[in-house]
């Protein structure tokens, strides 16, 4: 049983925590992805790791953007650049729950006291191809946490089946501080005094809502879209599916900008959802394929071979 | 005999279908029992989260032994000329342990040859043997929604299995369940009992899950939500409205069910209530309460899945939640405001209804052309129809209902008032979309029941003309729904429209249509009738008396409605059997002697027994006393006077010889009876009531 910590409640308190817990139960601690990206989910640790046979255990904050959720910094609980905690445990292990559980006690939630609840809550990504089946998880009526087995990313089948668990972080914090504005978090407290997330993020918040809503540039991210999405396909084709991957990455937020901007019709937005899908399936396909190439190595043998069995097989028919 | 119980543990369960697998998963395992002739006394279902489980008490060990019949070798090939066994009798004999000098006297005709046969007793299956390929196929047969797999397994399932507990009296049943070894441990709830629990006795599971902090008994969990729920709104002195959708909801996502009271700012209720409903409902399956006016009270009921050291926290957690909550409901509405629903309307243009069918847009300038032509019909307004027509679905786009989609319609007449529309066009809006279910409400304004008509005949005649017309359970555009209401509002509202007539009208509003108008207009027809089939089932009216009516083919359901209804009344009377089998015999002798000319008049001279005289003087005074009733559709009336033919008719079948050579004679008896039934057709054909043999 991990022990309680006596100050694990300031927000950088809260992310460090964290990781020594998961880095305690053997994952590989990553820093987040250095790109903007609307979830963890789309960092490759989760997204092409979750893709062919390989055992894959990892956690890492990742900061995420959704520029259409800006409030100006008027909002206490809406922002368009805030915080997550992605674990993902590949193959998903059958106490995955009760890892969870412990890591919130060791945050000092009491279970005895507290309501927590698994929600049924299924996730689907149109953009990346990807959908799984799980949970919201609740603390006294909140969102806390996303809780998903994959089924499916980049259009191919997950086996084995990756777990992620997607904690909010400000959330959490929220209810460890018993604060009702996200701006009034204390993200540490030295000896100059207390820091809080507002002193961190409010400004940011503010004019990064101004430039989402009003001065991103429309014709540039049109134009980027298509640069980036005809770069994807250029290196997709010449077995780079890695930088390929950062190119749907990069599209994918110059789509969000775009939407944040309202520049997108509802028909036109479908489009471009596909042309995102299209580009991450071709990634993913390609991915596979050069992992297989590299005989899967953090595959088990049996696994590895069930795997390109599977393809071959493929082919076949 | 011994009690059996199966309990399946899992990760969390998806609410909505809780009930759903656990009822399933009971009928698959007692029905596979039962098929194998095994007895057992009651069957007791649980359901709750992380577990279905089911009892079934006084399970027989075995089933019963079946005596069954082995066929051998023809009695030609067993023995020989002189009557000994041959060597094909012998191997039989000694295989069937039949000793030698009685083997002839097992004879016996199998399939008209004298044959060898054997008798023996086969045991019947032991629960051993049955269970575990049962439970297997049954929750093979589960209907899961979505299937998911987990870890590195390669089974599918709808949560990640955790435990499988099966026990038969005391033992446990040896079986493996997708990778899990069945044993008598159970676990209870996941805060409150921290270790195993052991499973003596199947029927000691309830009790054991009780002191573990589960209720196991979906019923009984949802007694007691709504029972606390009463108790807390007791005290504040309100009253709980407690949907039952969300009460089942909420009774899935417990094991240890808790009631709590929280509030917030009264200075929300100044957002329309509907939008703090659903806030509350959809969002965070909270209970609202009401003072006795109807009026929302700054209060919520949640349900919590714990009996908490301290439940204040809980509270003030979930009022937390609530809040941000209730301002976007806030922002919502006061932004929606500020554009009106004739601005909005534009914005429909780009949203689309169905790809082959066009926008929304497209729709509301059908329906407004549809109104036109309904309203008169309905007594409505006809301009302000239109102006509703125009507006109905503006609210589509507003920020209120992109969050909560059930609030289509309602907010709409909210809107529509604060834009100052006529009330009426604003109720209207509301009520287009009514009924939303199966005992929903039905609209009440005049220009209200225009709208939800147009609307679905519109849908209707639409999503078949591009052939995507329910097919099976298929119905992806709940047209079963929606002509079901169509039908009700017609009738309730006692409206008569030849519905043939008004679908060729809404298809004139349908031109990118390839199929050919009729032909759609007779699908849609056929397929809204076709609805009454299970009105009138529910309702406990006989199939034959909806058959006998629709055998008539009418386009009017009103008309149709009123004649089910007479014809019901009919089979009651006394004469009702006697004058459907009258009526049926009648139409067999027309179809056999098929008359040239069915206008000729009745030749008063041929007349000669009285009883037909009689009979022919009955049927002319009736033919001119029906025909203001039927006007009126008073068809009980009719029939009622209808039924003073039955002693006459039977008179004139006993006295007289219908097809007798003479032919005049029996033209004019023809032509008589045919008058006869016709006065019969122009109600039902009643001839059908008749049972089949």
């Amino acid at each position: 049983m991990s022990q309680i910590k006596k100050d694990c409640t300031s927000f950088q308190e809260l992310i460090l925590s964290l990781q020594k817990f998961w880095s305690d139960h053997g994952c590989v601690i990553l820093q987040p992805l250095d790109m903007e990206v609307g979830a963890g989910t789309f960092h490759p640790a989760t997204f092409l790791r979750a893709i062919g046979p390989e055992v894959w255990n990892s956690a890492y904050v990742q900061p995420c953007r959704r520029p259409a959720d800006g409030r100006y910094g008027d909002n206490p609980n809406r922002l368009q650049h805030y915080y997550q905690f992605q674990v993902i445990l590949k193959p998903s292990p059958s106490n995955i729950q009760q890892l969870y559980l412990d890591s919130l006690k060791m945050l000092g939630i009491d279970t005895t006291i507290h309501d927590i609840r698994f929600v049924e809550d299924n996730w689907e990504s149109p953009s990346l191809g990807a959908w799984g089946l799980g949970w919201e998880v609740w603390l006294n009526g909140m969102e806390i946490t996303q809780f998903t087995y994959f089924q499916q990313v980049g259009g191919l089948e997950c086996f084995p089946v990756a777990g992620e668990i997607t904690y909010g972080l400000e959330r959490i914090a929220m209810h460890l501080q018993g604060v009702d504005n996200v701006y009034d978090l204390v993200w540490t407290s030295g000896d100059e005094g207390v820091v809080t997330y507002g002193d961190v993020f409010h400004q940011n918040e503010v004019e990064m809502s101004a430039y989402n809503y009003e001065e991103a540039d429309i014709d540039f991210m049109r134009e980027t879209f298509n640069q980036l999405e005809s770069d994807c396909r250029r290196l997709v084709n010449k077995g780079l599916p890695l930088p390929g991957y950062e190119m749907v990455i990069k599209a994918s937020h110059a789509f969000n900008l775009l939407d944040a901007r309202h520049a997108i019709s509802v028909t036109e937005r479908q489009r471009y959802i596909l042309r995102i899908r299209t580009l991450a399936k071709s990634v993913a396909e390609a991915y596979f394929n050069s992992r297989s190439a590299l005989g899967f190595p953090l595959a088990s043998k049996e696994m590895a071979d069930r795997a390109i069995r599977r393809i071959g097989g493929k082919s076949n028919g | 005999m011994a009690d059996f119980l199966v309990e399946i543990g899992t990760e969390e369960l998806p609410p909505k279908a809780l009930m759903n697998l656990a009822n399933a998963f009971h009928d698959h395992v007692a029905n596979g029992f039962k098929n194998n002739t095994f007895g057992f006394s009651k069957t007791k279902v649980f359901a709750t989260p992380r577990r279905i489980a089911i009892l079934l008490e006084n399970l027989d060990k075995q089933a019963p032994s079946k005596e069954i019949t082995i066929w051998g070798p023809p009695t030609k090939i067993a023995f020989d000329a002189a009557g000994e066994p041959t060597a094909a009798g012998i191997a039989f004999a000694k295989k069937n342990s039949i000793p030698i000098e009685s083997l002839s006297e097992m004879v016996g005709n199998n399939q008209g040859k004298e044959k060898l046969f054997s008798k023996s007793k086969k045991p019947g299956l032991k629960v051993e043997d049955l269970a575990e390929n049962l439970i297997r196929e049954a929750i093979s047969a589960l209907p899961i929604p979505k299937k998911m797999r987990w870890g590195s397994n390669a089974f599918e399932f709808i949560r990640p299995l955790q435990w499988v507990l099966i026990l038969f009296g005391n033992k446990i049943i040896n079986s493996q369940i997708m990778g899990l070894k069945a044993s008598n441990i159970t676990y209870g709830h996941r805060f409150h009992s921290k270790n195993q629990i052991i499973v003596d006795e199947p029927r000691e599971y309830e009790s054991c899950l009780r002191e573990a902090n589960v209720i196991a008994c979906f019923s009984e969990r949802r007694e007691l939500i709504s029972s606390a729920i009463k108790k807390i709104a007791k005290k504040v002195c309100g009253i709980a409205i407690v949907d039952a959708s969300l009460l089942d909801e909420v009774t899935a996502l417990n094991e240890w069910p808790v009631a709590l009271l929280g509030s917030f700012d009264r200075e929300f209720l100044e957002v329309p209530t509907e939008a703090l409903i659903s806030s509350m409902a959809e969002h965070q399956k909270y209970f609202h309460l009401t003072n006795t006016d109807g009026e929302l009270l700054p209060l919520f009921i949640t349900i919590s899945n714990i009996e908490s050291k301290d439940s204040s926290q809980i509270i003030r957690g979930n009022e937390r939640v609530i809040r941000p909550r209730l301002s976007d409901a806030a922002f919502f509405y006061n932004t929606d405001k500020k554009t009106t629903l004739e601005k909005r309307r534009e914005s429909l243009k780009s949203i689309i209804f169905q790809e082959q069918l066009g926008t929304i847009y497209e729709k509301t300038d059908r329906l407004s052309a549809l109104a036109e032509y309904i309203a008169p019909i309905v007594n409505a307004d006809i301009s302000l129809s239109v102006r509703a027509a125009q507006l109905c679905k503006s609210d589509l786009v507003t920020d209120m209902v992109g969050e909560f989609e059930s609030l289509q319609g309602i907010m709409g007449k909210y809107y529509a008032t604060n834009d100052g529309e006529k009330p009426e066009v604003a109720e209207a809006i509301q009520e287009h979309y009514l009924p939303k279910f199966s005992k929903d409400a039905i609209p009440k304004t005049a220009i209200g029941i225009t709208l939800a008509i147009c609307d679905r005949l519109d849908t209707l005649v639409g999503i078949f003309g591009i052939g995507q017309q329910p097919s099976g359970s298929k119905d992806p555009f709940a047209l079963r729904r929606s002509s079901l209401g169509l039908l009700r509002i017609i009738i309730e509202h006692n409206i008569n429209l030849n519905l043939y007539e008004v679908l060729k009208k809404a298809a004139t509003g349908h031109q990118q249509l390839q199929t050919d108008d009729d032909q759609i207009c007779m699908q849609v027809l056929t397929y809204v009738k076709e609805r009454f089939r299970a009105w009138y089932e529910e309702e406990g009216i006989p199939t034959e008396v909806f058959l006998s009516v629709s055998a008539r083919n009418l386009n009017n359901p009103l008309d149709i409605h009123r004649r089910v209804y007479a014809v019901h009344t009919f089979t009651r009377f006394p004469e009702a059997v006697t004058l459907a089998a009258a009526n049926k015999r009648v139409s067999n002798i027309l179809a056999k002697n098929p008359l040239k000319d069915m206008s000729a008049p009745i030749n008063k001279d041929l007349l000669c027994e009285p009883s037909e005289l009689a009979l022919t003087k009955i049927v002319e005074n009736l033919e001119k006393k029906i025909q203001p009733l039927l006007q009126e559709q008073s068809y009980t009336s009719v029939l009622k006077l209808l039924s003073g033919l039955a002693i006459p008719i039977d008179n004139f079948f006993d006295d007289v010889m219908v097809v007798t050579d003479d032919d005049e004679t029996r033209i004019n008896r023809l032509v008589l009876l045919h008058k006869l039934r016709a006065l019969f057709l122009q109600v039902a054909d009643i001839s059908l009531l008749v049972p089949e043999r």
